[in-house]
């Protein structure tokens, strides 16, 4: 008999389930084969185990769930879960991307309130140019202030200049054609031109003294504005 | 002999010299009236049509009517304007400054226009009178550059602006509700005949004078501003607003 036939019936042998003349020759190899004995003894070693042991606590009612549970305390006390920090969603943000966020937004607030009171919240021109300092509102005094808008003698002096260079570029156009005209449109023109000088010399000796006067500031605009109408109007002839 | 032959020429003399001018002022007035022409133009038009004039010098004339038709007529002085009108899409333009343009010496034409009653109105001239009368469409608006006066009478319009340099501005008619009334004169008077129930707010602005007389408005709210050069307040609801600057004449507002 060799070690595999010996493997093959040592467990039948154990149990007594054999034929004497196999047994026989299971003994035979036993004897001479150190191996096959060994295994021989580790089995019998475990039938004393079994033999000895209740059956009940060998094999537990439900082996499956038991190994299910042994596994999870295994896994847990092996690879304890890692303190991973939380997933952060879009929304959350840290201190300093709030500050900077709101820095950002306080920036651009600034800047779209300058921009809408220097734009949208300028007065019309023709009020613009005849208000005094003293129906400036605090707000605009303090705009004023720091250069953002301008005071309304600021306003009042850029409008009179502008006006007067259009007066000057009209008063050119009408020195070209007025030789052509005829006596009676010279004389109404040089009528009328003298009535507005006077209106224009009597408002600036005014706000000269008083330049505070809001009335003579808009009469000044609104007489010069009559200049260029007249200066144009008599420029096509 | 002498004595008689004098009583004689006596006679002869007066009906020779009464004959002479006679003759010699039938003369000048076939001159004169062969120095003038005529221009006359009709248009048919719908209620809503818009005439639009800028005149050179010379008096213009507009009056509403009850017919659906524009007539224009003019009279020329020598030397004659160009005068080409256009119906542009029912608004009837007549520009006799860029028609003229570049001439020297160009004589006064005086417009006679007839329009429906409910037209617009938007009149100019350089020097001359401005009259429109019997209008209620939506706008009327008469501009002299110098010298002229502006007659404004039997207005009803929502829209009203007359502006001159030296001259009177009369404005007779109606405050419309929400309506725009504009005035404005270098020098002369500026009268306001309104009826007394109309509602308006008022900026009346006479700088140099300080003559503003309210008169049928007087017991409205009104009240003065800059050592009385400007009176500013509502008369009624003051729904409608009413401008008026004279710079160096009076203001007058009478009871219609």
């Amino acid at each position: 008999m060799n070690c595999d036939e010996c493997k093959n019936l040592i467990g039948a042998f154990m149990d007594n389930e054999i034929e004497e003349s196999h047994a026989s020759m299971v003994r035979e190899h036993l004897a001479i084969c150190g191996l096959c004995s060994q295994t021989c003894e580790d089995l019998v070693s475990i039938l004393d185990v079994c033999s000895v042991e209740p059956s009940s606590e060998i094999v537990p009612p439900n082996s499956q769930a038991l190994w299910c549970r042994i596994n999870n305390i295994i896994e847990n006390e092996v690879a304890p879960p890692l303190q991973s920090a939380p997933e952060r969603r879009f929304w959350q943000f840290s201190f300093g991307q709030l500050a900077a966020a709101l820095g950002c937004i306080a920036l651009i607030s600034s800047l779209l309130t300058v921009v809408a009171v220097r734009n949208y919240g300028e007065p019309a021109a023709e009020d613009f140019t005849t208000r005094s300092a003293a129906t400036q509102t605090t707000l605009e005094k303090f705009l004023s202030k720091v250069g953002l808008t301008e005071s309304p003698q600021q306003a009042r002096d850029r409008r009179l200049h502008e006006q007067r260079a259009a007066i000057s570029y009209w008063d050119e156009r009408v020195m070209l054609r007025r030789a052509q005209w005829d006596r009676a449109t010279r004389d109404a023109f040089d009528r009328n031109l003298h009535v507005i000088e006077e209106s224009v010399s009597e408002y600036t000796m005014i706000l000269a003294s008083d330049p505070d006067d809001e009335l003579s500031g808009e009469m000044l605009d609104s007489v010069l504005s009559e200049k260029m109408n007249l200066l144009r109007d008599f420029s096509d002839l | 002999m002498i004595s008689r032959s004098k009583s004689l020429l006596g006679p002869w003399v007066a009906k020779t010299t009464i004959l002479l001018t006679v003759v010699f002022f039938f003369l000048t007035a076939t001159a004169e009236v062969s120095a003038q022409k005529k221009f006359s133009r009709v248009y048919p038009a719908g209620q809503n049509v818009r005439i639009q004039l800028m005149n050179r010098m010379g008096t213009v004339t507009v009056e509403g009517w009850n017919r659906n038709e524009v007539a224009i007529a003019a009279t020329l002085e020598a030397p004659a304007a160009n005068i080409v009108p256009q119906n542009l899409s029912g608004t009837i333009v007549i520009n006799v400054v860029r028609d003229n343009q570049g001439r020297g010496e160009v004589g006064n034409v005086n417009f006679l226009i007839r329009v429906p009653f409910s037209s617009m109105v938007d009149i100019e001239t350089r020097i001359g009178n401005l009259n429109v009368s019997n209008i209620r469409g939506g706008l009327v608006r008469a501009h002299i550059s110098s010298d002229g006066d502006i007659t404004l009478l039997n207005i009803a319009s929502a829209a009203v602006s007359a502006e001159n340099g030296i001259g009177d501005i009369l404005f007779d008619g109606e405050i419309q509700d929400n309506g725009n009334y504009r005035f404005t004169s270098m020098s002369g008077n500026i009268s306001v005949r309104i009826p007394f129930e109309s509602s308006y707010k008022l900026v009346a602005t006479a700088p140099s004078t300080r003559n503003i007389s309210l008169g049928a408005c007087a017991g409205a709210s009104f009240s003065p501003f800059g050592n009385g050069r400007r009176m500013v307040g509502k008369c009624g609801d003051g729904s409608a607003a009413m401008t008026v600057t004279n710079q160096r004449g009076a203001i007058t507002f009478l009871r219609r």
